[in-house]
């Protein structure tokens, strides 16, 4: 069998290239200095933490302070549903001495399998330095039974829980606890830079909620395009009313976009809030028919460039929300 | 072995074996002129599983795999069937039509049901570096028996793709047509859901047809398609390794490099 064995010599040479090619990297210093463990480098080297998204990076880098080097596998400006892994994603998660995930099934499509490809049994779920950020988070959207059958395809609830600055201390409080099983002699050093997160947050949370009186948005009614937003709307006191596309990938149909745009006018909403990676065409023609103005809010950090850190993403959120309101009120 | 090659060791051995299978049934989807039977019955499989939904099954419940494989067997009678069409309707219609309607109706489908289409969807991304031992193990399994099936049966498969079925009756045509479509429906969901719909179609029609460009006889026509199968991995691989780019798009596009090289090099030699 000619074909045969050429096939098992191109399989052979493809593999020697390959490791030719690789050998440099495993003899790279720094990579044999992390598998001693944190308690042996940590001292030389800061803690690798890495994120799924911008807004978990964002929080870590204030608990951990100078003692962790964050970084996020994907960009707030991305769907985290759908992300397209590059080998980089496994060096770092092979290299990381802690994983922090939104959970909530949000990562479902991509992290299980790089997590058992990583090779990093630390980093593994149940491990000490794998962290689920949503541990003690009161999850909104709840089925209310657990059968899948009466239509509860979302067994985890909402997974958008970053969206209330309330419960952003609760993803610090996660992520200190974490760092303090993998680096336990640096514990005084994390539960102060989480005290100071945590009374910085308290009093912002303050201000933002003070904002969202003054400009209107706390006890109005909104529509939103898809559920993203029911946090938000918890910590800013307003009402999500009805959605513009209730399940996500199947286009409404003609009589629900007319229902809504009728619901809408009849009950005086002014704020139609879209994600920014849905094409605004249909929900601005919705929000032009019903007298109500468009805003596309950035979801997590890194969505928009202003949003450049958790509290930032707050500001620039209601900042837009404020000039919508006002336009739609001159208008 | 060093961590790189470990980490990619794989999703590299994932795609050499779905360049052994594919470089092999893609040379017969050309010669049938079928092109995008693999994306219509991939469509197929994701609306038996979209079926499962409705019945409150998980995507990833057993049950479920067999909603899709029974999906798949009525798609390949269907396509075996409608090839007695083929003097007056080109075959290719009929699969795109079977394609646009599966993927309709599994819109509808999910209409009906709470979640939506997201989940839909993992079914044609699939995720390439993630792939374990276990999936590799699997994969080369299923393609290990239909390849052995295809090679006992080699005679008809390979007359029918032809066109030379004078020794036959319609209803011989339309069995061996059958188990054709079956065993590639088969093959063809089990690769998207680990490599992705992309990937797998241009592991089926590349090579086969940098294969044709290059050589003339069928064996030798086999053997360029998986050389060219291996090489584009493991390059595609590498490539997405040292440029940190999503690694089955790096493949793909390694694929279109390849068959511009084989074009040039085919130009070259007719001078």
């Amino acid at each position: 069998m000619l074909t045969n064995s050429r096939w098992k010599r191109a399989l052979a040479a493809g593999l020697l290239a390959a490791a030719a090619a690789f050998g440099p990297i495993g003899s790279d210093p720094a990579s044999i200095l992390f598998r001693l463990g944190p308690g042996d480098a940590e001292a030389a080297k800061p803690l690798s933490v890495i994120t799924t998204t911008q807004d978990l990076a964002s929080i870590a880098a204030d608990v951990g302070g100078d003692r962790v080097r964050v970084e996020s596998l994907t960009k707030g400006y991305q769907d985290p549903h759908f992300v397209d892994a590059k080998p980089s994603y496994l060096l770092k998660l092979r290299k990381a001495d802690l994983f922090v995930e939104v959970g909530r099934d949000l990562e479902i499509g991509w992290v299980p399998g790089l997590l058992q490809s990583a090779g990093n049994p630390k980093i593994q779920p149940g491990g000490r330095a794998f962290v689920d950020a949503s541990n003690g988070v009161q999850v909104l959207e709840l089925p209310t039974s657990v059968s899948r059958a009466e239509g509860d395809v979302h067994p985890l609830g909402n997974p958008h829980y970053w969206l209330d600055p309330a419960n952003g201390l609760v993803i610090a409080a996660n992520i200190r606890d974490a760092l303090m099983r993998v680096a336990p002699n640096e514990g005084a050093y994390f539960t102060q830079r989480y005290t100071a997160f945590e009374s910085r947050l308290r009093a912002k949370l303050g201000e933002w909620k003070k904002e969202a009186a003054s400009i209107g948005l706390a006890g109005s009614q909104v529509v939103t395009y898809h559920r993203s937003w029911p946090y938000l709307a918890k910590a800013f006191d307003f009402q999500v009313l009805n959605y513009v596309e209730p399940k996500p990938g199947v286009p409404p149909a003609p009589r629900h976009i007319q229902e809504l745009t009728a619901e809408m006018k009849a009950r005086k909403v002014r704020l139609l809030i879209v994600e920014p990676y849905f094409d605004p065409k249909l929900p601005a023609q919705v929000a032009r028919n019903a007298g109500s103005t468009l805003v596309i809010l950035p979801p997590s950090v890194g969505a928009d460039p202003e949003a450049t850190d958790y509290f930032k993403l707050f500001d620039v959120q209601l900042g837009l929300i404020r000039s919508a309101l006002a336009t739609g009120a001159g208008s | 072995m060093s961590d790189a090659l470990q980490l990619l060791l794989w999703p590299l051995l994932a795609c050499i074996a779905i360049a052994g299978i594919h470089a092999y049934l893609g040379f017969h989807v050309v010669e049938r002129g079928v092109i995008f039977v693999d994306l219509a019955l991939a469509q197929v499989a994701a609306l038996g599983a979209t079926i499962g939904f409705l019945f409150g099954l998980d995507l990833h419940d057993p049950s479920s795999r067999y909603l899709s494989m029974g999906a798949v067997a009525a798609g390949a009678l269907v396509l075996s069937l409608l090839k007695s069409e083929k003097r007056r309707i080109p075959q290719e219609a009929f699969i795109g039509i079977v394609y646009a309607v599966s993927a309709a109706a599994a819109i509808l489908i999910v209409d009906r049901t709470p979640e939506g289409a997201e989940h839909i969807k993992f079914m044609f991304v699939g995720n390439l570096l993630a792939t374990s031992p276990q999936e590799v193990a699997g994969l080369s399994g299923l393609y290990a028996v239909i390849g052995a099936l295809h090679f006992i049966f080699r005679k008809p498969f390979f007359a029918i793709s032809r066109g030379e079925v004078s020794g036959m009756s319609g209803a011989q045509v339309a069995r061996w047509d059958f188990l054709f479509y079956l065993t590639f429906g088969f093959v063809v969901t089990q690769s998207v859901a680990v490599a992705g719909v992309l990937l797998v179609f241009s592991y089926l029609i590349v090579p086969s047809v940098i294969g044709m460009l290059l050589a003339d006889r069928a064996p030798a026509r086999l053997a360029v398609g998986w050389i060219t199968g291996v090489l584009v991995s493991v390059a595609g691989m590498l490539a997405s390794y040292q440029f940190d780019l999503p690694t089955g798009a790096t493949v793909v596009t390694t694929f279109g490099v390849a068959l511009a090289v084989a074009l040039l090099w085919r130009g070259v030699r007719r001078g």
